[in-house]
């Protein structure tokens, strides 16, 4: 596996799990408006999460078909993805969910930077791409926060700093760099390491939540994202629910 | 002699054309502006460039299906190849007059360009936002503060 293939993949990987866990919520989100915010915001990472699949195909050589989209998507032994745990999560309750669709936006946009002017041409044409749908999804978070956490009354803002409290320390996987990151740099793919984005997404977190957080709180593994939460296995098996039931299906 | 280099790319752009987006019968992909180049070359070979809205979009399959069987049926052409491409950026101003009035007029969905507030497609009033996301991902809801209608707008 190329350092530039499992950048990419570690990439798509969290786009692709972020999107599935952002649509679980259709139909049960506390109101119509976040149904229907949910549901966009979700398509929009799944529509991310292809293009990036599309990039390691031709990294594979392989022919971009939606059947060989669909299996790297859905298809690989746990093993072989390069998600974080903070994606894998399953959360218990809608405060979680709210956090963690704000802290993966703010750090999303902060690795599509990492990539903007990519030596890699067709990355930072996705980078740029991607970025524009973005700005709506951090419109979404600050202003249902700055309503829950200003506006509304003690509950709301307990609820989600008790939320806060239980995802920041798994920011440290979606900061976790793949294997040869360094080589990737080196390259000019990317302009930083992702670990570097750390004490900006800490500074930004205490900013939107008005914590002040341990300077240490997550701070990025060294694990090379080479291992699954035990999230992954249960989140796989709702994702892949339909298609096991029948996986020669043509849809 | 070659019936293939008789194909105009006229005539191909017609078939294009033809193609309506799927959310909006009547209203086509071209007025919708997501065609950015058609090509056919001496072999009867077709190659169709698109854009999407969004590129989470889940009309895409379908757009590029009814796209290649439009031009596949035009006399003398052998292959087509329809691709979506990642640049340009689709945004509302390459939706076509025509493109804007189908909206309006069939549909009530209003587009708003730019930063600039859109108005009332039914009795031209000043526009609310309601929603930021709406029945799709490329529309918003915003509510109209003179006629009280509620209206989708297409968003950039």
């Amino acid at each position: 596996m190329t350092a530039l293939r499992n950048y990419i993949l570690s990439f798509a990987d969290d786009e692709h799990l972020m999107g599935q866990q952002h649509i679980e919520w259709i139909g049960v989100a506390p109101f119509l408006e976040e149904d229907l915010a949910f549901s966009s915001i979700g398509q929009d990472e799944l529509g991310h999460a292809v293009m990036l699949y599309e990039l390691v195909l031709g990294i594979d050589e392989t022919e971009p078909t939606d059947q060989a989209i669909d299996a790297l998507a859905y298809r690989r032994p746990a093993d072989h993805y390069r998600s974080s745990a903070f994606v894998e999560f399953g959360t218990t309750n809608w405060a979680e969910a709210l956090v963690r669709h704000w802290i993966y936006d703010m750090v999303e946009q902060l690795r599509w930077e990492l990539v903007a002017t990519s030596s890699f041409e067709p990355l930072a044409i996705v980078a740029q791409r991607a970025d524009r749908e973005e700005r709506f999804h951090r419109r979404h978070g600050d202003a249902l926060l700055d309503t829950l956490l200003h506006e509304s009354n003690t509950d709301a803002r307990t609820r989600i700093v008790q939320a806060l409290d239980n995802l920041a320390p798994m920011l440290g996987s979606l900061l976790e760099p793949p294997a040869d990151e360094a080589q990737i740099i080196a390259d000019g793919v990317a302009s930083a390491s992702v670990a570097s984005l750390h004490e900006a997404a800490i500074a930004a977190i205490d900013e939107r939540f008005g914590t002040n957080l341990d300077p240490s709180t997550g701070t990025p593994g060294d694990g090379q994202r080479l291992t699954r939460s035990e999230a992954f296995a249960p989140l796989m098996s709702r994702m892949c629910e339909v298609l096991d039931l029948d996986p020669q299906a043509a849809w | 002699m070659s019936t293939a280099q008789l194909i105009s790319i006229d005539t191909i752009r017609a078939a294009v054309a033809s193609v309506d987006d799927p959310e909006y019968p009547g209203l086509s992909i071209v007025d919708l502006g997501l065609v950015e180049t058609c090509d056919v070359n001496e072999r009867g070979e077709v190659t169709i460039e698109l854009v999407p809205t969004f590129t989470g979009c889940p009309a895409l399959n379908v757009i590029a299906d009814d796209v290649t069987q439009a031009v596949a049926a035009v006399d003398g052409v052998t292959s087509t190849h329809v691709g979506w491409l990642l640049s340009p950026t689709w945004t509302t101003d390459r939706i076509s007059d025509i493109g804007k009035a189908i909206l309006a007029e069939r549909f009530t969905v209003a587009v708003q360009i730019g930063p600039k507030a859109s108005t009332c497609p039914r009795c031209g009033g000043p526009l609310t936002d309601e929603s930021m996301f709406g029945p799709s991902r490329c529309r918003s809801v915003s509510r109209c503060n003179a006629c009280v209608e509620t209206i989708e707008v297409m968003r950039a």
